[in-house]
């Protein structure tokens, strides 16, 4: 109870600053919009080959300001050094992964809705209830990106090649991850049966759960001096 | 001579593994010998492929040999995180550095093997490529990360918990691919799960001999290891010892 | 160690601390009592700021231990420590900064706790200021309000001069010699040699990783303190 009251506050530290702070979270954003809109430019638009791209599309334009984002998260807790300061309180360290990954997991969920609508409109597509199980794969893949994203991000603070360090370490543990989403999200927006989209978000789960788990256990190590 | 070794204990492991791979010298030698006799003499030759094919003893020797390096990598990274020795650590890297090497030979070896009998450099299909693909980018990542923190407990402790995030990855990359290759017409189908008698005995004969030299490899890239991190403690020893009495 | 003496509130014995091949301390022993103010001097590079650093258990030593023997847990509550850094959000008041943390801390009464600082801090005008808008000197001294909101029996001060203009050293005088009279127990870097003898109740100068020179302050002859700096870290 106590330890879930930390979270929130922790966690809404995060994003008092972050909404104080707001043009780099916009600037995140718009970098979003750039590249759905680059990859527009880069197939020929209206063409059936984007429409074959367009799940992929849709997910490179959330990693990469996805990886920003969490870079930020705690960049900004090293410059002052206040990481310092909470791990000097008496708080569980478990509490601060969790407060950290909510914010996080909170701020991709903005990402993913404003890349949503946005793709939306660009592909032209229409309202049905298969927008919300496309909305939930993104919150899916997002707990398993900002679970290990969170740990990486703490790890990668203090190294002076962060900006690079943290896609290198990220990207190739979220393959796995990458095609689940990219092929439920073809079957989404194609118009035939659902048929093997519950496999994908089985192991979507499934890895929700596993690196929860491990991110947690080892996040500790981490933030240890 | 005694002090020395109660004051850097890693001298003494560094001493063990290089015996270890000194007895091991010779078996891998003679282990060599025969899986090359075994791939390329004693194992028919395949019908369809033809002689070509003779490079898939090796390859898929490599390849389990990388999968057991990595494997290596997870549990040295546990230990090292609860024990905080910095042997596991040497160990953990060092196996890293070995499985790439491994792994590259499966990523080198693969595409001579494809393209006359799939005409592809890269089968893009297969599952078990893909696999060691990611197996490669992560364990890649491991080196570019290590390389970029200065020495030290932290280092340790960083490189460790990324050997068990990229390990736990492993099972769900595999799962990911199969399922994704499964949906997708497959025009690749493996290649033939009934060997002959003859070419599965060549397979263990080659997977042997590249176990045996993924130990040699480890022991005395190891022994290096921790033989140059003793030097250089013992240099900031002498320059200690040097300080004035305070 | 007679009967009549008081125990330590921190003893640290044979400290040594390692960056990779570079070693920052070497072999330190240093005992605070309850009550003491330790002014630490010495050139960059001597050790100091990471001697604080292990004291607020923010880096493991290499060797040698670092005790708070009166102290339940491994003390890390008995330290408030103002670093180099400020450790505070920027983007937070210096309000909002404080009562974060006393919450981490499970203050009881945050709000009254932060109020209470900040007007013993002299900075209640600048309560609702973000943190990083503050001047220097502000900041050293919500910094110093941070370390202090639960209450922690020893003080760490790395530097807290560095950066301020005469008016913000003379309001700093002052709320440390508050301290002092208040017999808290502080563990002073300073570059100020005068301030920093004002100030203490004990000296230690440090060289390269190791304690050069101890003395009560008393013992201390003021007029030829500074040349006995420069003889005892150049010698």
């Amino acid at each position: 109870m106590n330890a879930l009251r930390l979270i929130g506050i922790l966690a809404a530290k995060d994003l008092r600053i972050e909404y104080r702070s707001r043009h780099a979270f916009l600037t995140t954003l718009f970098f979003a919009l750039l590249i759905l809109i680059i990859f527009n430019f880069a197939f020929d638009p209206g063409n059936q080959s984007i429409k074959d791209a367009a799940p992929g599309i849709l997910w490179v334009s959330l990693l990469f300001p996805g990886v920003i984002q969490l870079n930020r998260s705690f960049q900004s807790e090293r410059e002052e050094g206040t990481l310092y300061g909470l791990i000097l309180a008496p708080i569980d360290r478990g509490v601060l992964f969790f407060g950290k990954f909510l914010a996080n997991f909170f701020l991709l969920a903005l990402v993913d809705l404003f890349v949503l609508g946005s793709f939306f409109i660009f592909y032209n597509l229409t309202f049905s209830t298969r927008l919300g199980w496309l909305f939930l794969l993104m919150l899916l893949v997002g707990i398993v990106f900002s679970s290990v994203g969170t740990l990486f991000a703490a790890m990668v603070s203090s190294v002076r090649a962060r900006d690079v360090l943290l896609p290198i370490l990220l990207f190739p543990i979220l393959v796995p991850v990458v095609i689940a989403a990219v092929n439920a999200t073809r079957e989404v927006l194609g118009t035939g049966e659902l048929e093997f989209f519950w496999q994908w978000l089985r192991l979507l789960v499934a890895s929700d759960v596993v690196f929860i788990a491990g991110s947690f256990l080892v996040f500790d190590y981490v933030v240890e001096e | 001579m005694q002090q020395s070794a109660t004051k850097y204990p890693e001298l003494a492991t560094a001493a063990k593994w290089l015996r270890a791979a000194w007895w091991l010298e010779i078996p891998l030698l003679l282990a060599f010998l025969v899986a090359l006799w075994g791939a390329f003499v004693y194992a028919p030759t395949e019908r369809v492929m033809g002689e070509v094919q003779r490079i898939f003893y090796f390859h898929v020797g490599s390849a389990a040999v990388a999968f057991f390096a990595f494997f290596i990598v997870f549990i040295a990274g546990i230990l090292y995180l609860v024990r905080r020795n910095v042997v596991w650590d040497q160990l953990a890297a060092t196996s890293v550095e070995v499985g790439v090497v491994f792994t590259t030979i499966v990523l080198t070896t693969g595409p001579i093997w494809a393209k006359p009998v799939w005409n592809t450099w890269f089968p893009w299909g297969d599952p078990r490529v893909m696999t060691t693909l990611v197996l490669w980018l992560i364990y890649m990542a491991y080196l570019i990360l290590r390389s970029s923190l200065p020495e030290g407990d932290k280092k340790y402790k960083f490189c460790a918990v990324f050997g068990i995030i990229g390990f736990i990855d492993v099972p769900i990359v595999w799962m990911s691919i199969r399922w994704w290759r499964t949906i997708h017409p497959v025009v690749i189908t493996s290649e033939g799960a009934n060997l002959e008698p003859r070419m599965s005995q060549a397979l263990l004969m080659a997977i042997a001999a590249c176990m045996l030299s993924l130990a040699v490899l480890t022991l005395l890239r190891g022994a290096m290891r921790l033989n140059q991190l003793v030097v250089d403690r013992m240099a900031q020893d002498v320059i200690d010892s040097k300080r004035s009495v305070a | 160690m007679s009967s009549t003496q008081v125990a330590p509130l921190l003893s640290i014995s044979g400290l040594t601390k390692r960056f990779g091949v570079v070693t920052a301390l070497w072999n330190v022993d240093l005992s605070i009592l309850p009550g003491d103010f330790v002014a630490i001097f010495g050139p960059n590079g001597a050790g100091k700021s990471t001697l604080l650093q292990l004291v607020a258990q923010l880096s493991k030593p290499s060797e040698g231990s670092i005790e708070f023997p009166e102290a339940a847990d491994s003390g890390r509550e008995e330290v408030g420590y103002v670093s180099h850094m400020s450790l505070l959000y920027n983007d937070l008041t210096g309000f909002e900064n404080l009562v974060f943390f006393a919450r981490l801390y499970g203050i009881e009464k945050p709000v009254e706790r932060a109020n209470e600082l900040l007007e013993k801090m002299n900075l209640k005008q600048a309560r609702n200021q973000f943190a990083g808008s503050y001047s220097s000197g502000m900041k050293q001294r919500l910094k110093i309000a941070r370390a202090m909101l639960h209450e922690p029996r020893l003080l760490l001060l790395d530097e807290p001069y560095a950066g301020l203009d005469q008016h913000g050293s003379r309001l700093l005088t002052g709320l440390l010699k508050q301290l002092r009279e208040e017999q808290r127990t502080v563990l002073l870097i300073t570059h100020n040699l005068g301030e920093g003898l004002d100030l203490s109740s004990r000296i230690v100068i440090m060289n390269r990783g190791q304690v050069v020179y101890r003395a009560a302050r008393d013992d201390v002859d003021e007029t030829g303190f500074e040349s006995l700096y420069f003889r005892t870290v150049e010698g």
